[in-house]
């Protein structure tokens, strides 16, 4: 069991602010995600959970108990790493070992809940091999079995896939989110990668210059993104933004025009579309473009097009292919369109 | 795999070129200390002579010399004590040293460190006659124990930062995997610190161990009879005896002195380079 709320935390190191006004409220059992760019403030979060950091101001309080003043060693939490830091001078298993033995846990238990952990993450047969000689998959099963192996109360991963090749990341980031299902333990997990953010989390905390910007489940996320920020950070390629003036419903662009909007907003604004949103067709009128790039993937095929100097990426079906340089027309779903703030970038609709 | 087995002929020159550099070198280096081992092993009128002797005839005089008429025993175990003591001290006390000033943040931090550092910048003269009346105050002349915090306080500096430097390699996450593990500090210096840092340890205490070897200084001030000689001041005892000099017994004893020094130092040189100049390009 463990409930974890932050309550106005904020970090700063001799005036340069790390993390600013963060309110959380981490259900037990949920697994949540903090996404956001490199230096948004999302480790350092994570590490005064961990109690490896002391927030400046604010209270962080697990299942009850406020936490700020108890050490790192005794919150009970279990870390994952990115660099794994295993200890190098130990066996794998003499490394899943040490935090029983630092916790004075009975030691005829030992080797059952080792052997457990190291079945969990299929390491049984590497248990007597020294960090060094494991590949950076396996160093990352140990360290996760590490973590498992004593059953804490609460999960930290920060970025624990970062270090790995894409095929091994995918399949670990399976059995990771399989592991924190059949142990049920509330999980916090740090990644600047948006896809193991939506594939992992129960709800993502999308972060930005020691702030949080929108906390949402992936859906409300990706359909509901509360500002530019968001918008532009989820979705591979991101949402276009596409700056352009709006007066009496329609919006227009050089290279763009899209009627039937709200007219109660007017003057500059940002128009978002998600490359998945638009069609190609012959008598489209949203957008003329040309052609600049044309990449095919296999399972579909993104189109850059250029509208006067802005770049519109588009997915397109598998077989579409055309010159570059030749025109091209595209609709854009007017229902999933999104109009942003030109100054704030707060989402208007 | 097969280029391997036969060289190309210029890659054989190439190295052929390279041994006989490498030869040369290892033949400039270690012909002194055959010099030495023949003069000491050669009766004492063979040394001065009008011509060069190739094949002298072979001689246990100062062998005998060294271990019956002078008390040769006793000064290699005030050695041995002084050293291995010092390096002990040493070890003790610059482990927590060099950990905190590798890990903690406070204030002074940089100064502090430096401040150890500044004891080496000094010649050791300067302070030879200050420490020679603490040690007066102290009645602590004349013995093996002082040479022992003698070695110690010179060599403290040079050891910490030697540590520290490998201590400052070692990844931060290490420690706050062990801190979330639930080790305490003391745990983490003992069970993940000091093993990493092992092989830093061990060449720093070589070093130490060889700067007491060669230290005369200090040893010369502090012990004035023979009680608490060393090795090196009684090779320089040597020169002054009522016999006038006495060659071959000199170069024994300092082929003695050089030996053990230098059989460490080939044991462990992979780690020695890389301790000195980790300890010169970090410090």
């Amino acid at each position: 069991m463990a409930r974890i709320e932050l309550k106005n935390i904020q970090k700063d190191w001799a005036g340069v602010i790390g993390v600013k006004d963060v309110d959380l409220d981490i259900a037990d059992q949920e697994f949540l995600v903090l996404l956001g760019p490199s230096g948004c403030g999302k480790t350092t979060t994570m590490r005064m959970i961990a109690g490896l950091e002391h927030p400046s101001s604010g209270t962080i309080t697990m299942d009850g108990q406020i936490v700020n003043d108890v050490e790192a060693r005794d919150r009970d939490v279990a870390m994952v790493f990115q660099g794994y830091a295993l200890y190098p001078n130990m066996t794998i298993y003499e490394n899943v070992r040490f935090p029983l033995r630092m916790r004075q846990v009975p030691k005829n238990e030992h080797d059952q809940k080792i052997r457990a952990a190291a079945e969990m993450v299929e390491l049984t047969d590497y248990l007597e091999r020294k960090p060094s000689a494991l590949s950076g998959g396996q160093r990352q099963r140990a360290a996760l079995a590490r973590a498992i192996v004593r059953e804490p109360r609460l999960f930290l991963m920060d970025e624990p896939l970062s270090n790995l090749d894409a095929k091994l990341r995918q399949s670990m980031r399976v059995q990771i989110k399989h592991i924190q299902r059949q142990l049920g333990i509330t999980t916090i997990y740090v990644t600047h990668d948006q896809i193991e953010a939506m594939t992992l989390a129960d709800r993502i905390v999308i972060m930005q210059a020691g702030r949080i910007q929108q906390i949402g489940t992936p859906d409300q996320i990706y359909n509901d993104p509360a500002n530019i920020f968001v918008a532009g950070f989820i979705g591979s390629p991101p949402m276009n933004l596409i700056e352009g003036d709006l007066r009496d419903g329609t919006f227009s662009a050089p290279g763009i025009r899209v009627d039937g909007l709200p007219a109660t907003y007017k003057g500059q604004i940002y128009l978002g579309v998600r490359p998945e949103d638009c069609q190609i067709t012959d008598n489209a009128e949203h957008l003329r473009g040309e052609v600049f790039g044309v990449e095919p993937t296999g399972d579909m095929t993104y189109l850059t097009l250029r509208a006067g100097d802005k770049m519109i990426e588009i997915k397109a079906n598998r077989d579409y292919r055309a010159p570059l340089g030749s025109d091209e027309r595209v609709n854009f779903d007017t229902e999933r369109l999104y109009l942003f703030d030109f100054e704030t970038g707060e989402r208007l609709r | 795999m097969f280029s391997s087995k036969q060289p190309r002929s210029g890659a054989r020159e190439n190295r052929f070129v390279r041994y006989l550099v490498l030869a040369s070198w290892a033949f400039f280096c270690l012909a002194p200390v055959v010099w030495f081992l023949s003069i000491g092993l050669r009766p004492r009128t063979e040394i001065i002579t009008a011509s060069p002797i190739y094949w002298p005839t072979f001689s246990l005089d100062a062998w005998n010399m060294i271990w019956n008429d002078w008390p040769m025993a006793h000064y290699l175990r005030n050695s041995l004590l002084a050293i291995c003591g010092s390096v002990v001290i040493d070890l003790l006390l610059a482990i927590p040293a060099a950990y905190s000033l590798a890990r903690y943040q406070y204030r002074g931090r940089e100064d502090i460190g430096f401040y150890i550092l500044s004891t080496r910048m000094m010649a050791p003269a300067i302070v030879a006659i200050p420490i020679f009346f603490l040690f007066k105050h102290l009645s602590l002349l004349d013995s093996v124990w002082a040479l022992m915090l003698i070695y110690a306080a010179v060599n403290l500096s040079v050891v910490t930062w030697i540590i520290r430097s490998y201590m400052l390699d070692i990844p931060k996450e290490l420690e706050d995997a062990a801190r979330t593990d639930g080790a305490s500090d003391l745990r983490i210096l003992l069970e993940i610190i000091i093993p990493a840092v092992l092989p830093g340890i061990i060449t720093a205490g070589v070093i130490a161990a060889i700067f007491a070897v060669n230290e005369f200084l200090f040893t010369l001030l502090i012990a004035s009879t023979k009680s608490a000689y060393t090795l090196s001041v009684a090779l320089a005892n040597f020169t002054g005896g009522s016999d006038g000099l006495i060659y071959n017994a000199i170069a024994l004893v300092s082929f003695l002195a050089f030996t053990p020094v230098f059989l460490v130092v080939v044991a462990i040189q992979k780690h020695l380079s890389r301790g000195l100049t980790m300890g010169a390009v970090k410090g």
